[in-house]
């Protein structure tokens, strides 16, 4: 016991990484296609945190190892999407990466369930999951 | 002093709590992603919607894809990349989730072995535009359960269409249609046999598709 507690205190010193820029990239998802206002939010708060170049941080975040398993999570949610760079994407990567979201949305396999058990807000209803694959399909066809 | 161990106690009851609340979603996670996609089967239903489905097509699945022309390029240069196509194709026929691994990661190795020195301008440019998606469809279907392979089988498809048609091939393919596959929108594969062995159903459908088009 007491050495579970020597290790929880002693990884709190690790320093925790942040991924937040403070401009609005040019090639973000939001400024290259014109995304309606309720979609938009819903993505925002559904995927931006892992999908993006800026990060919502939750209060955990200041607590290790929890900010070390978060970093490691949104490191390897922007390798697959990056919303903030999907403009530098080919069109042809952007279609599929669209397909990939609509798919991931629809069977339920994101946004994470470990993510929507922290982040209650982030969880899509039926309806906006229908609304935003609906979109983002038709989106996907007219590019 | 006793006090303070109750302190302690709580703290690291609620951190083993969460850490093992945290695994348990990681979990549940694992299972979801391992799950059989979840679409009725029903051969019967299947055939009613055939007709619609065949006339709706070109407008989902083909729509963004070049068109192979009848007497293509006769070009060897793709054949081991197409060869292990062909090679996942199968293992997805046989739902092999391992084997199509196997042939993803014979792909990889065939598109790091090919030779695009010999490309020029707008050629080259859209091969590389190609290879990278190609890649990122590949490297998907090597690390993944098997409905998440056939997802990115059907990227990977078409990005061999694009392949085929930029580059051509001296080897006889058939290019088959299932109605059924990518969620009833409709998919596309290739074959080199010209018997129908549906890589996306599998088993359960096994029979479903058609020859839209033969190569060479």
């Amino acid at each position: 016991m007491l050495i579970l507690i020597v290790v929880f205190a002693g990884v709190q010193f690790i320093p925790a990484k942040r991924n937040q820029s403070n401009t609005v990239s040019t090639s973000d998802f939001m400024s290259v296609y014109s995304v309606p206002k309720y979609i938009e939010a819903k993505i925002k708060v559904s995927c931006y945190d892992c999908h993006s170049n800026d990060t919502n941080y939750p209060w955990y975040n200041k607590v290790q190892p929890f900010a070390l398993i978060l970093e490691d999570h949104i490191k390897i949610g922007k390798e697959e999407l990056n919303f903030s760079e999907f403009g530098g994407y080919s069109l042809r990567r952007q279609r599929t990466k669209l397909k990939s979201i609509s798919s991931q949305i629809r069977d339920d396999k994101m946004p994470l369930l470990s993510y929507t058990f922290m982040h209650r807000d982030s969880k899509l209803t039926m309806s906006d999951k229908k609304l935003i694959v609906n979109w983002i399909e038709k989106l996907k066809d007219s590019i | 002093m006793r006090n303070l161990k109750a302190v302690i106690g709580i703290i690291a009851i609620a951190f083993v709590t969460l850490t093992i609340q945290s695994c348990k979603n990681e979990a549940k996670k694992t299972d979801v992603d391992n799950g059989i996609p979840q679409m009725e089967m029903n051969s019967e239903e299947h055939h009613n919607d055939e007709d619609q489905d065949h006339s709706s097509m070109n407008h989902n699945s083909g729509e963004n894809e070049r068109n192979i022309e009848a007497s293509t390029q006769k070009n060897g240069e793709t054949s081991s990349i197409i060869d292990a196509y062909i090679q996942i194709k199968n293992a997805l026929v046989a739902e092999s989730k391992d084997d199509a691994a196997k042939g993803a990661t014979n792909l990889l190795t065939a598109f790091t072995e090919f030779d695009m020195t010999k490309l020029t301008g707008d050629t080259h440019k859209e091969y590389m535009e190609i290879l990278e998606s190609a890649k990122e469809h590949t490297e998907h279907i090597v690390k993944s359960p098997i409905d998440h392979q056939r997802e990115h089988f059907e990227g990977l498809t078409s990005d061999v269409n694009d392949l085929i048609a930029l580059l051509g091939t001296n080897k006889t393919l058939y290019k088959d249609f299932c109605p059924m596959a990518n969620n009833n929108k409709g998919a596309f594969w290739f074959s080199e046999v010209k018997e129908i062995k549906n890589p996306y159903f599998g088993s359960k459908m096994m029979k479903c598709g058609s020859i839209k088009e033969q190569i060479n």
